[in-house]
This record gives C-alpha cells, structure tokens and sequence, in this order.
C-alpha cells in the first residue's frame, strides 16, 4: 500500500492522462483518415507511402492503446472496475450483435454489411455500459 | 459483503468526502461500499481497518445468504 495520492492529485493525474488519451485518439483518427482516403486522394495508390501510412497507424494506434491503459491505472478503484465491466459488457453484445448482422445478408436482410459498423456497436454498448454501471453504483 | 462503514464515519462526524479523502478514493467509491454495491480491493480494506483502528472482521463481514 504505497498509494500516497491525495484525492486532488488522483484528480490532477487522471485529468493529464484524459488529455493524453484525447490527444492519442485524436492522432489515431487522423492517421486512419490519412491511411483510408491518403491513396487515393494524395499520393496514387503507391504501395510504398500506404505501407508506411500503415505503419504510421499501427504506431500511433499502439500509443493510443498504452494511453488507454495508463488512464485507466489513473482511475480510482471504483472507476476501474466500472470500465472493466462496461468492457466485459461490450464484448458480449459485440459478439451477439455482430452474428446477428453476419446473418442478415445470407437471410436476404441486407444486401451487404460493413465491418466498420461494428466500430458503432462497440462504441455506444460501452459509453452506454460505462454510464448504467456508474449510475447505478453511485446512486444516493 | 456487510459493513459498518457509514456507522464508524458518523461516529467520527466525517462525511463521505472527508473519508474519501483520507482514503485517497473518490466520494463516490465511499458511497457505494457503504450501500453495498461495491466491494472494495484488498488494498483499500486494510486502509480502512488501519484509518479506524479496528481488525478488518469488525468492519466488513461476509453475506450470509
């Protein structure tokens, strides 16, 4: 038990890795955009920039991952768990989700499906896990 | 888990804030162990026992059902 942090500076510290995260996912998005739409819009569909334009993602998409879990190590215990169950949560819709939208072209639903949609799914099960669970611990 | 959290700070006239801060956690994590939806980490347990002066079993007991 080493923990000496006040509850000022617990606040302070998970206020500078927010930014941190904020500004890692930031780059991340921008280096995808680069990555998704830079062949065709900038430099001719060389295969050489689009490599590096990966390479460039993978890096940045590492830094934003070790971003994440440094921000989550900032967080108080209450927090943590919150965002480990809200995690836990996600990935078990995700998963059921994701069958079922596998399932609908073969069904004649859709015509087609985008992987990227599951991005969505992931994003609104967690914010909305993170926000019930919270609630529902810290309710007076 | 039970525990007699809210008792021993209403003993010492601390509200949750004060024992949060004491404790180096936020209010809210006060709140939901005294509500009982949450159980802390060991970690915060043995801070607990060792900021009231108390073992461990007279803070926290097991659920009997």
């Amino acid at each position: 038990m080493t923990d000496t942090r006040t509850e000022t500076s617990l606040q302070a510290g998970l206020k500078k890795s927010t930014f941190q995260l904020f500004l890692a996912t930031g780059a991340w998005v921008g280096s995808t955009a680069l990555m998704s739409f830079g062949p065709s819009a900038i430099w001719g569909f060389d295969v050489a920039v689009t490599f590096l334009a990966i390479a460039v993602n993978l890096t940045v998409g590492s830094f934003m991952l070790y971003s994440f879990f440094k921000h989550l190590k900032n967080m108080d215990e209450l927090q943590r768990q919150t965002h480990l169950e809200a995690m836990a949560l996600t990935l078990g819709i995700t998963m059921v989700l994701t069958v079922i939208y596998g399932a609908l072209p073969q069904a004649k639903v859709l015509a087609s499906t985008q992987p990227a949609n599951v991005l969505f799914v992931i994003g609104i099960s967690y914010i909305l896990s993170v926000i019930a669970l919270w609630l529902w611990r810290t309710s007076e | 888990m039970k525990n007699r959290l809210k008792a021993l700070r209403a003993d010492r006239d601390w509200t949750q804030a004060e024992l949060a801060d004491r404790l180096h956690v936020t209010r809210q994590t006060i709140n939901a162990i005294e509500k009982g939806k949450y159980d802390p980490s060991l970690p915060l347990v043995f801070k607990i026992a060792a900021l009231f002066g108390l073992p461990i079993e007279e803070i926290f007991s097991p659920d009997t059902d």
